[in-house]
């Protein structure tokens, strides 16, 4: 890093609190923030059940238009689709959240090894993985998934988990071959700190702004890829879900019924919308090379 | 001749890749994919009649002949019959291939070239109004859902509530209007969602080539915009863009056309893959997987090898 990518520094200034003046002052990405932020509470009030209880209810006639009490129409059985679409968000925190969280430990864990262990057998064996694993394409991988699992419910998260460490685990492994040959890790090895420790201990925290973006780009692409697995069949076994609502749509929507496919697509759209723009805030806060002083 | 070398090593250097994919595709789907033999088996089986089963079936085999007999299927294109239509697996592979190459083909090619275009108009207008409309649509783009897309178009173009242009489903290549007819709406539906994907991505390539020191030496001697545009930017940026595009090629005609397949009911590989996964049917599901996997590894050793062609500054080592 030369002086002149690296602006007056203040004291004590590091690179969150930077990138958090950065991000503050970025309206896009606060108000993306505040909507995944309100769908987020969404989704924590279903799952404590405070509301969208009765979403598996039969609770009008079949195709009810637009009122007080079914904000949103019903279903082609009599169900609320209100309610449906909202407990619907539940369940994409939750695929999204597991496949981040699995994915982005993963890929950070091989990623490291494959990293400071670099040109040895461990980064071949890692480096060979990924490559096997991006030449197999998603859908069928998630198929073959849930095909020798049995129609197990977590069959999709495995199968998304399974692809997306890739881009981390090669992100990390960069990251941390340049880092490995800087000064705080020689000291380490000088007191005498054993490997794992040097890597999981001083290096890995220091890759962490790549694994916060890493995390939100797999939280879009597991809930775009649920409404696509669930239309197949290979999705959410048990439950709602919006890729559930918009393939019950197909049939209505040709009956001339749209309640239900807006309802899914808006929300989800909504969502992905908010994270993708709150993902690329978060990287233009994060990358050194972008962050200058107020 | 060093060229021809070079193709070699990276052939040698390609067959772990292939060994790997084919043992995923081998473990998931035959190793610990369902046990059939009790699919086969009449009713009331006696314990000879269990064992010759699973001796047909290579269960008695150990794992390293049965993996090896995978191979000489994938070698011979020999997967055996499918195990709902009976029909030889290699022949329905023959049969639905073309149509989703006929297919995916329109929104291939538009979907990557628009975006192309896209790209460079927004580079060439870099943080003006112009740059910030197409880049904002493209973030729209990028978030709505395939099958949203797919459906919003059936509902505007085919059905009798929008413009009911087009047929609603089906497949028809008879005359060339009938394929028109029948291709547009997934057309436009892939080229909506690739569009915004396509268009980031070229576009960032061409800003990087923009901001090189060689454009700004070239504008500094007064070379004139169009050939600096031509030959330092455009020429320079399609070493990343045709690594996109071929990577690409294996993908689109699998995973892009499954969905669009079993949604308009296209009878292509797309449609017969969905088939087998949904009734298990085990041939056909590990000739898609193994060959998909294999198309994709040799994409791989052709983008290096054009690498070479396109950038003498890749090393041959």
């Amino acid at each position: 890093m030369t002086a002149a990518a690296l602006p007056v520094e203040r004291h004590g200034d590091s690179l969150w609190r930077r990138a958090l003046r950065k991000f503050r002052r970025d309206r896009v990405g606060m108000l993306a923030l505040l909507v995944v932020g309100s769908y987020a509470v969404i989704a924590a009030g279903v799952m404590l059940g405070w509301w969208a209880t009765g979403w598996a209810e039969i609770s009008g006639p079949k195709w009810a238009p637009v009122s007080a009490e079914h904000w949103l129409g019903t279903n082609i059985i009599g169900q609320d689709i209100f309610s449906r679409a909202i407990y619907s968000t539940r369940t994409a925190f939750e695929v999204g959240l597991v496949v981040a969280i699995g994915a982005t430990l993963v890929g950070a864990v091989l990623g490291a090894l494959a990293g400071f262990y670099s040109a040895t057998w461990v980064d071949e064996i890692v480096i060979w993985l990924m490559g096997v694993l991006d030449s197999v394409p998603f859908i069928l991988l998630v198929a073959a998934i849930a095909y020798s699992l049995q129609d197990s419910p977590w069959s999709m998260h495995i199968a998304m988990i399974v692809t997306f460490w890739i881009g981390t685990a090669r992100l990390v492994r960069g990251e941390v071959i340049k880092l490995k040959g800087l000064e705080f890790v020689e000291s380490a090895h000088a007191i005498g700190l054993n490997r794992l420790s040097i890597i999981f201990r001083h290096i890995l925290p220091n890759t962490f702004h790549i694994l916060l973006v890493q995390a939100t780009i797999s939280f879009v692409a597991a809930i775009k890829s649920e409404v696509i697995l669930s239309f197949l069949g290979l999705g959410v076994k048990d439950g709602m879900s919006w890729g559930l609502m918009i393939s019950e749509s197909t049939f209505e929507v040709l009956a001339g019924y749209f309640n239900n496919f807006i309802a899914a697509s808006v929300l989800m759209f909504g969502l992905v919308m908010a994270f993708n723009m709150f993902s690329d805030a978060l990287q233009d806060a994060l990358d050194p090379r972008t962050v200058k002083s107020p | 001749m060093e060229v021809l070398l070079y193709s070699l090593r990276k052939v040698i250097a390609g067959i772990p890749l292939v060994l790997g994919v084919t043992l995923i595709s081998f473990l998931l789907i035959v190793y610990f994919g369902p046990d059939k033999t009790y699919e086969l088996v009449g009713k009331n089986p006696t314990a000879e009649q269990i064992a010759e089963v699973r001796s047909q079936l290579g269960y008695d085999q150990p794992f390293v002949t049965r993996y090896v007999r995978y191979l000489q299927e994938i070698v011979t294109l020999d997967f055996g019959n499918s195990e709902s239509t009976d029909e030889k697996v290699s022949s329905i592979l023959a049969r639905t291939i073309p149509v989703s190459l006929l297919l995916a083909m329109p929104g291939f090619i538009l979907g990557n070239g628009l975006g192309v275009a896209l790209a460079l108009v927004a580079a060439y207008f870099r943080g003006g109004f112009i740059d910030k409309l197409i880049m904002g649509s493209a973030a729209v783009g990028m978030s709505v859902s395939f099958l949203i897309a797919i459906i919003a178009f059936q509902i505007l173009l085919s059905s009798s509530d929008g413009l009911n242009l087009f047929p609603v489903r089906g497949w028809d290549t008879s005359t060339p209007l009938a394929y028109i007819q029948h291709v547009t709406v997934p057309t436009l539906a892939t080229v909506f969602v690739a569009l915004g994907y396509n268009t980031r991505f070229y576009r960032a390539v061409i800003v990087e080539e923009m901001t090189r020191d060689h454009v700004r030496t070239a504008r500094a001697f007064g070379v004139p915009p169009a050939r600096i545009f031509y030959r330092n930017i455009l020429k320079n940026s399609m070493v990343p863009i045709v690594t996109r595009v071929v990577f690409s090629i294996p993908l689109i005609i699998i995973s892009g056309s499954l969905l669009l397949e079993s949604y308009f009911g296209i009878p292509g590989i797309g449609k017969v893959t969905y088939d087998a996964i949904v009734t298990g049917d085990q041939p056909v599901l590990k000739a898609v997987v193994a060959l998909t996997a294999i198309l994709f590894v040799v994409a791989q050793l052709l983008t290096d090898i054009c690498y070479r062609l396109v950038d003498p500054r890749v090393s041959l080592r």
